[in-house]
C-alpha cells in the first residue's frame, strides 16, 4: 500500500497537469459566462460541484481555475528556490563569515513564521496576486536556504569534489558538473514539496482577502467568494478547497515517495 | 397497597413539579421583565472613537444610540417629534430657532441638561480641532447658540435651513455632557458622557463595549414605549466582522441580535421560528452607482445613458439578494417621503446601448469585443470598497461588468481596502463609485448633487462623486435649502431629482440595506425612524 | 579508587555550560536587531509618503497637524542614521509606535492580545504531540496496513489548509451536530474547535517526525540490549524508544510554534476569537503599519525565546548533547 501510494500522487498531478494546460477538454463550458437566474444551485448532475452567486458553474471554474492556481504555486516556489539557493551557496561555499553572516541572516527571516512574513510584505506592498505569490516565495525561501546550505556543506567534503580539485578543475566545473546535480537531488524533492505548500499558502491569503479576487477562476479568490455563504451555500467554498488539498496531498505524496526512493539508494 | 401508593404519589409530585416549572418558565409574552443583559454582535467596523462628533459614520451611530440622545426625533410618519426639546420655534426671518429643553434631565456623570450645554456641543462639533465630516456640514449655517434661559437654546443662523430639524435629529448631533466635553478628546472617546438609556462603562478595543443601564433615566424620545429607565440591565456590545459567523453564533444563542444581515443568512432565518426580522432601510441616498462626468468616456451623456442600459440590474438584484433588497430607480431611499421613481429611465436595453454608443463615435470594436475610439478602448475603472460594499453587491458589480462587458465597455473592478479608496476618489481616479450617504431629508440631494459638492472638505471627502455642476439645479437645491413652505420644498426637491436622474448621472440599485435579525427571546426591539439604527430602551429579554 | 574529577556530573558539565549560553544569548540579541533593523527599513520601502503610511494610506484623511506630528515622532525630516538610532532607542524602552486604526499604543494592544493567542498556540501544541504521538506509535507499532493508513494520514493531515479545515470542522460539528459554538465563547468549549483547526495539520507533521526516529530506536543497540535482559516490548517503547521520539520533536516545537501563529491568524479570524491573530490580520487589510510592525517584533521576539528554550530543553532531554 505503502508504495501505491505516490503513484496515486502522480496520477493525481497529472490529472492537475491537464485542467491546467488544456482545460476545455475536461470541462468545455465558459468559467466566466453568468447565469444570474441559476445562482446558487446545490450540485445536481448539471452541475457537478454547483453554481455560484452568478450563476456560474463550479466544476468548470475549478477546472479552468487549476492553471492559475498552479502557476501560483510553481511561480511562488520559483521564487522562494532560487533565492534560497543563492543564499545556500553562499552559505555552503563561502569562507566562515559569510557561512556565519548568512546563517544568522536566514534565522532572521526565519523567525518570521511564514504567513507574517507574507503579511509584512503585504502591508507595504498591497494585496494582490503578484505580491501575494511573491510573498510566499519570499516566506518560504528561508526553510529551503537551510535545507540546501546543510546539502551544500556535505557535498563540498565529498571526495569526488575533492579529486576534482586535485585535478585541477576550474571552479566553474567544479560547482556546475560536480556540486549543483549533487545538491539538486534534493531540491527536487523540496520542490514537489513547495508546490503544493505554496499553493496551500497562496490559497489562504486569497482567502482572507488578500490575495487573487473575484470574478478570477483562481481557486483562492473562489474561496474568498464564497466564505460569506459558508453555512448556506456550503458548495461554494468546499469544491476549490478539496482541489487545493487534492494538489497538496498529491506533491507531498510524491515528493516523499521520491525521498524514501533516494533514501533507499 | 403500600407500595403502589409511594409510587403514585411520586409520579403526581413530579408531575405537578414539572407542570409547575414549566409554567414558571413560559414566557408571559407580553409583560416587560426587568433585567438580564442582551448581547449585540456588530459587523460594522469597529468605531475608532465611541464620540460621534469626531468623524461621524454609521458603525459610531449604532452604538451611541445607547448612551447619547438628540433634541429632536423623527416618527414613523416621518414628521420631527420631541425628544430632548419639548418644544422649538422658528422666527419669521427664518435666521434663528428656539428649543426648550426638558427640564430634570441629568447627563450620567450628574451635570444637569442646560442650554449652555447645548451650545458647548454645538461649539464641539463646529470646532476643526475635533474632526467632525457629518455633524459639521450639518451645521454649518449655525453661527452661535445662546442661552437664552436655563433651559432656552437660541441657534442663530446665517441663512434659513430647511434641514436644520432633520440634522438635529441625528446621533451625530448628540448632546453630551459639557464637563465630558472639556475631557482630552482621547479620553472623551473612550466613554462619552450622555443622557442615554444606557451608559458605556468599559471599551475592550476590538472585542466588546460593556454598556450598563442608566438608572436616572428620563428623557425618552416622543414615540417610545414606556417611560422611566430601561428593562436591560446592560448591553454587551461585540464586534464581530465576519458575517457567516456572526450568524452562527445567533442561531447557536451566543449572541442575541445581529446587524449587516447577509440576503442569503435571512433568507435561511425565515425558516426559523426563533428568529426575527427588522428591515430598516437606511435614509438619505439610495445605493446607486455614481457614474463620472468631469472625466471621459463618462463626459459625454449619450456614454453614461449606453452604459445604464447596458447594465443588467434586476437580474443580478434577483439572483443575489432572494428578494430582500427591491429594485431602487430613485436617488433617494424608499423611507424619504419626497423621492421620486423614475423606473422607465433605467430599462435594460443592449441594443439602444448600442445604437448610443455607436452615435457617440465609439463605433469601432478590438479584438477583446470592447469599443474603440480614436485608439483609446472604453474603459471603466471601478474601485470597491470591500469595507462599504457587501460581498453580494460585489458580486453584483460583476455581474453588471458581465452584462456591459456585451455592449463594449470594459470595466475594471478594483476591491480595496477603505484608506486607498478614499485615496482613489480622491485623485479623481474613477468612472464609477458606489459610495453610501446616510443623512436625515432631502437635503442630502444638496450634499450629493450641489456644485459645491464637488469641493473637498478638510478631511478631504468630498460627496459628489458624480461631479454634477448644473447651475440650474444648484439653484434649486439652495432655494429648496432656505425655503420654510414645505409643498415648495417637495416641488423643488421632485425638480431637483428629475434633473439629476435624465441627466443619467447615476444608477440607483436599492435602498442601503440594513437588515437586523434578534432571537425571539428579544422583545420591544426597533428601529429608530431617524437613521434606522436600534434602539434597545424599550427591549426586554423574555427568558 | 578515586573517580576523576570530570566524570562527576557537577563540575565538568557546569564549566562547558555557560560558554554556550553566552553564545546562545548574543545569538538571540543579534537576531532581535536584525528583526528591528528589518522592520524599520519597512516602513521606508513603502512607496510614498512614510508619514502617510503611518498614518493610514493615502486616503487616511489625516489632518496636517497629525502629519507633522508623525514626522517628528518618527523622526522622519533626519538623517537616515539618526533616524535608525532613535528607532533602536524606542524600541529598547519597548515603544512600539501607535496604532493609526485603533488609535493606542501599539506596546498596549499587543499585551492585550498577547494572553489569548499564547493560550491557543499551548492548548494546541500539546493536543498535537499527542495526537501525533499516538499516530507514530500506532503506525510504527501495528503491521503494514497500519503504517501505510498511518503514513497517509499523516500526509493529508499536513496538507490540509487551515481554513478549509476550520470550515469543515465548522460546518460539521457546529452547523450540523450543535456541538460546539462557532464562534468563540468564554470557557474550555469554544477553545475545542480552534484548537482541533490548528492541532490536526501539526500532527501530521510532528507524526511523521515521531514515528522515524521510533523506528530508529526500536532497531537501536541498546533496545536490543533492554530486550536481552527481559524487558516486554511494551516497557520498551514506553522507557527507551519514546525518550527518542521525543528529541526531534522538541527540535521541532521551535518551529511548531511559528507554524501556530501562522495558524492563528486564519483561526482566530474564523473563530472571532481575541488575539494577536487576528489583531495582525485587521492592521493588514486596514495597511496599519505600526501594528503589524509591533506584531512581527512581538512575534519574532518570541520565536526566539521558544528555540532557546527548546535548545535548553534538547540538552536536559539528551545527554549526548551535553557534553559537546
Amino acid at each position: 500500500m505503502r508504495r501505491l501510494l505516490p503513484w496515486i500522487g502522480i496520477a493525481a498531478l497529472l490529472f492537475l497537469l491537464i485542467a491546467a494546460l488544456a482545460p476545455g477538454l475536461l470541462a468545455p463550458a465558459d468559467p466566466l459566462a453568468i447565469h444570474p437566474t441559476q445562482s446558487f444551485r446545490a450540485p445536481s448532475f448539471a452541475h457537478l460541484f454547483g453554481t455560484d452567486e452568478s450563476g456560474r458553474d463550479i466544476f468548470t471554474r475549478v477546472i479552468h481555475g487549476t492553471g492559475a492556481s498552479l502557476l501560483i504555486g510553481v511561480s511562488a516556489t520559483a521564487i522562494g528556490i532560487g533565492l534560497a539557493l543563492v543564499f545556500g551557496l553562499l552559505a555552503g561555499l563561502g569562507p566562515r563569515w559569510l557561512d556565519f553572516g548568512t546563517t544568522r541572516f536566514l534565522e532572521v527571516l526565519f523567525a518570521f513564521p511564514g504567513l507574517l512574513l507574507a503579511l509584512l510584505f503585504i502591508v507595504v506592498y498591497g494585496p494582490g496576486v503578484v505580491t501575494s505569490t511573491i510573498a510566499v516565495g519570499l516566506a518560504t525561501a528561508p526553510g529551503y536556504a537551510r535545507i540546501i546550505r546543510s546539502r551544500v556543506l556535505v557535498v563540498r567534503r565529498a571526495p569526488y569534489l575533492e579529486a576534482a580539485t586535485v585535478l585541477g578543475r576550474s571552479w566553474w566545473f567544479r560547482l556546475w558538473r560536480h556540486l549543483l546535480p549533487n545538491v539538486a537531488g534534493s531540491l527536487f524533492v523540496l520542490v514537489t514539496l513547495g508546490i503544493g505548500q505554496s499553493i496551500v499558502w497562496a490559497s489562504s491569503l486569497s482567502y482572507l482577502g488578500l490575495g487573487a479576487v473575484p470574478p478570477a477562476a483562481e481557486w483562492g479568490a473562489m474561496l474568498s467568494a464564497g466564505r460569506t455563504y459558508l453555512t448556506s451555500f456550503w458548495w461554494m467554498t468546499f469544491f476549490p478547497g478539496l482541489f487545493i488539498m487534492i494538489s497538496a496531498v498529491a506533491t507531498t505524496l510524491v515528493g516523499r515517495g521520491l525521498q524514501e526512493r533516494s533514501r533507499d539508494s | 397497597m403500600k407500595h403502589v401508593v409511594v409510587p403514585v404519589m411520586s409520579i403526581l409530585a413530579v408531575a405537578l413539579i414539572a407542570t409547575g416549572c414549566s409554567a414558571a418558565t413560559t414566557p408571559t409574552g407580553t409583560k416587560p421583565v426587568s433585567g438580564g443583559v442582551l448581547v449585540y454582535a456588530t459587523g460594522d467596523a469597529e468605531p475608532t472613537c465611541l464620540d460621534p462628533h469626531v468623524g461621524g459614520n454609521y458603525p459610531q451611530a449604532l452604538v451611541a444610540t445607547q448612551y447619547l440622545e438628540s433634541l429632536v426625533s423623527k416618527n414613523t410618519a416621518g414628521e420631527i417629534i420631541p425628544w430632548l426639546a419639548t418644544k422649538w420655534s422658528e422666527s419669521p426671518d427664518g435666521l434663528s430657532w428656539d428649543f426648550t429643553l426638558k427640564k430634570d434631565v441629568k447627563f450620567t456623570d450628574g451635570t444637569a441638561l442646560t442650554a449652555d450645554a447645548i451650545a458647548a456641543n454645538v461649539a464641539h462639533v463646529q470646532d476643526p480641532a475635533t474632526g467632525s465630516s457629518t455633524g459639521y456640514l450639518a451645521l454649518q449655517k449655525v453661527t452661535a447658540v445662546t442661552a437664552v434661559s436655563a433651559d432656552v437654546a437660541r441657534f442663530t443662523l446665517s441663512t434659513p435651513d430647511s434641514a436644520l430639524l432633520d440634522s438635529l435629529s441625528q446621533p451625530w448631533l448628540a448632546i453630551e455632557s459639557a464637563t465630558a466635553l472639556k475631557r482630552s478628546q482621547a479620553v472623551n472617546c473612550e466613554s462619552p458622557v450622555g443622557t442615554g438609556p444606557f451608559a458605556v462603562k468599559k471599551w475592550t478595543h476590538q472585542q466588546s463595549i460593556s454598556l450598563v443601564r442608566n438608572a436616572d433615566y428620563s428623557s425618552p424620545p416622543a414615540d417610545a414605549a414606556h417611560s422611566g429607565r430601561a428593562y436591560l440591565k446592560g448591553i454587551d456590545w461585540r464586534f464581530l466582522p465576519d458575517s457567516a459567523s456572526r450568524y452562527a453564533a445567533l442561531q447557536a444563542g451566543t449572541v442575541d441580535v445581529i446587524d449587516n444581515v447577509q440576503p442569503d443568512t435571512l433568507v435561511a432565518a425565515k425558516r426559523s421560528r426563533d428568529l426575527v426580522a427588522i428591515d430598516a432601510p437606511r435614509p438619505g441616498a439610495s445605493n446607486r452607482i455614481e457614474l463620472n462626468s468631469s472625466i471621459a468616456p463618462f463626459d459625454d451623456a449619450k456614454v453614461r445613458e449606453a452604459f445604464i442600459r447596458s447594465a443588467n440590474v434586476n437580474d443580478a438584484v434577483t439572483s443575489l439578494f432572494f428578494g430582500t433588497a427591491k429594485r431602487s430607480y430613485s436617488a433617494l431611499s424608499s423611507v424619504e417621503k419626497s423621492g421620486i421613481s423614475e423606473p422607465s429611465l433605467f430599462g435594460y436595453d443592449q441594443k439602444a446601448a448600442a445604437k448610443l454608443l455607436d452615435e457617440a463615435g465609439w463605433s469601432t470594436k478590438n479584438a477583446d469585443g470592447y469599443r474603440t475610439k480614436n485608439g483609446a478602448v472604453l474603459e471603466l475603472s471601478l474601485p470597491v470598497s470591500t469595507n462599504q460594499s457587501i460581498p453580494a453587491e460585489q458580486s453584483l458589480f460583476e455581474q453588471l461588468q458581465a452584462t456591459s462587458k456585451q455592449a463594449g465597455f470594459k470595466v475594471d473592478l478594483k476591491p480595496l481596502d477603505l484608506s486607498s479608496w478614499y485615496g482613489a476618489l480622491g485623485k479623481n481616479q474613477y468612472n464609477l463609485v458606489s459610495a453610501p450617504y446616510t443623512k436625515v431629508g432631502p437635503d442630502v440631494l444638496r450634499i450629493l448633487f450641489d456644485s459645491a459638492g464637488t469641493k473637498p472638505a478638510p478631511s478631504g471627502y468630498f460627496a459628489n462623486h458624480s461631479q454634477v455642476k448644473d447651475p440650474a439645479l444648484d439653484a434649486l437645491l439652495e432655494k429648496a435649502a432656505t425655503s420654510s413652505d414645505a409643498a415648495e420644498r417637495v416641488s423643488l426637491y421632485k425638480q431637483a431629482q428629475e434633473i439629476v436622474l435624465k441627466g443619467f448621472y447615476i444608477l440607483p440599485l436599492y435602498d442601503q440595506q440594513n437588515h437586523y435579525l434578534h432571537r425571539s427571546v428579544v422583545k420591544g426591539l426597533r428601529a429608530m425612524p431617524t437613521v434606522s439604527t436600534p434602539t434597545m430602551y424599550d427591549s426586554w429579554l423574555s427568558r | 579508587m578515586a573517580l576523576p574529577v570530570g566524570a562527576l556530573p557537577g563540575s565538568g558539565a557546569r564549566r562547558s555550560w555557560v560558554p554556550w549560553a553566552l553564545l546562545r544569548l548574543g545569538g538571540v540579541a543579534f537576531v532581535l536587531w536584525a528583526v528591528a533593523t528589518v522592520t524599520f527599513f519597512a516602513i521606508r520601502l513603502i512607496p510614498g509618503d512614510p508619514a502617510e503610511a503611518i498614518l493610514g494610506g493615502p486616503g487616511s484623511q489625516a489632518s496636517a497637524a497629525a502629519f507633522a506630528q508623525a514626522r517628528v515622532d518618527y523622526g522622519l525630516d533626519q538623517p537616515l542614521f539618526v533616524q535608525y538610532l532613535q528607532y533602536l532607542g524606542r524600541m529598547l524602552r519597548g515603544e512600539l509606535g501607535t496604532s493609526y486604526a485603533l488609535k493606542q499604543p501599539v506596546i498596549a494592544i499587543v499585551g492585550e492580545n498577547l494572553g489569548g493567542t499564547l493560550l491557543l498556540a499551548v492548548v494546541s501544541l500539546i493536543v498535537a504531540a499527542a495526537i501525533a504521538l499516538a499516530l507514530a506509535a500506532w503506525s510504527a507499532r501495528g503491521g503494514r496496513v497500519a503504517s501505510g493508513v498511518g503514513w497517509l494520514l499523516e500526509v493529508v493531515a499536513a496538507a490540509i489548509p487551515h481554513f478549509w479545515l476550520a470550515i469543515s470542522l465548522i460546518l460539521l460539528f457546529s452547523t450540523t451536530f450543535g456541538w460546539f459554538p462557532p464562534v468563540s465563547v468564554p470557557g474550555p468549549l469554544g477553545l475545542v474547535l480552534p484548537v482541533l483547526t490548528l492541532a490536526l495539520p501539526l500532527s501530521g507533521f510532528l507524526a511523521q517526525v515521531m514515528r522515524e526516529s521510533i523506528l530508529d530506536a526500536m532497531a537501536s543497540p541498546f533496545v536490543l540490549a533492554a530486550r536481552a535482559r527481559g524487558e516486554g516490548s511494551g516497557g520498551v517503547f514506553w522507557r527507551h524508544a519514546l525518550r527518542h521520539a521525543a528529541i526531534p520533536a522538541i527540535g521541532l516545537a521551535g518551529w511548531a510554534f511559528g507554524s501556530l501563529i501562522s495558524g492563528a491568524v486564519v483561526v482566530e479570524t474564523i473563530f472571532a476569537r481575541p488575539g494577536l491573530g487576528r489583531s495582525l490580520l485587521s492592521a493588514v487589510q486596514q495597511r496599519d503599519v505600526p501594528l503589524v510592525l509591533g506584531v512581527v517584533l512581538v512575534v519574532a521576539l518570541g520565536y526566539m525565546l521558544v528555540t532557546t528554550l527548546t535548545d535548553v530543553a534538547d540538552r536536559l532531554v539528551d545527554p549526548r548533547l551535553r557534553a559537546s
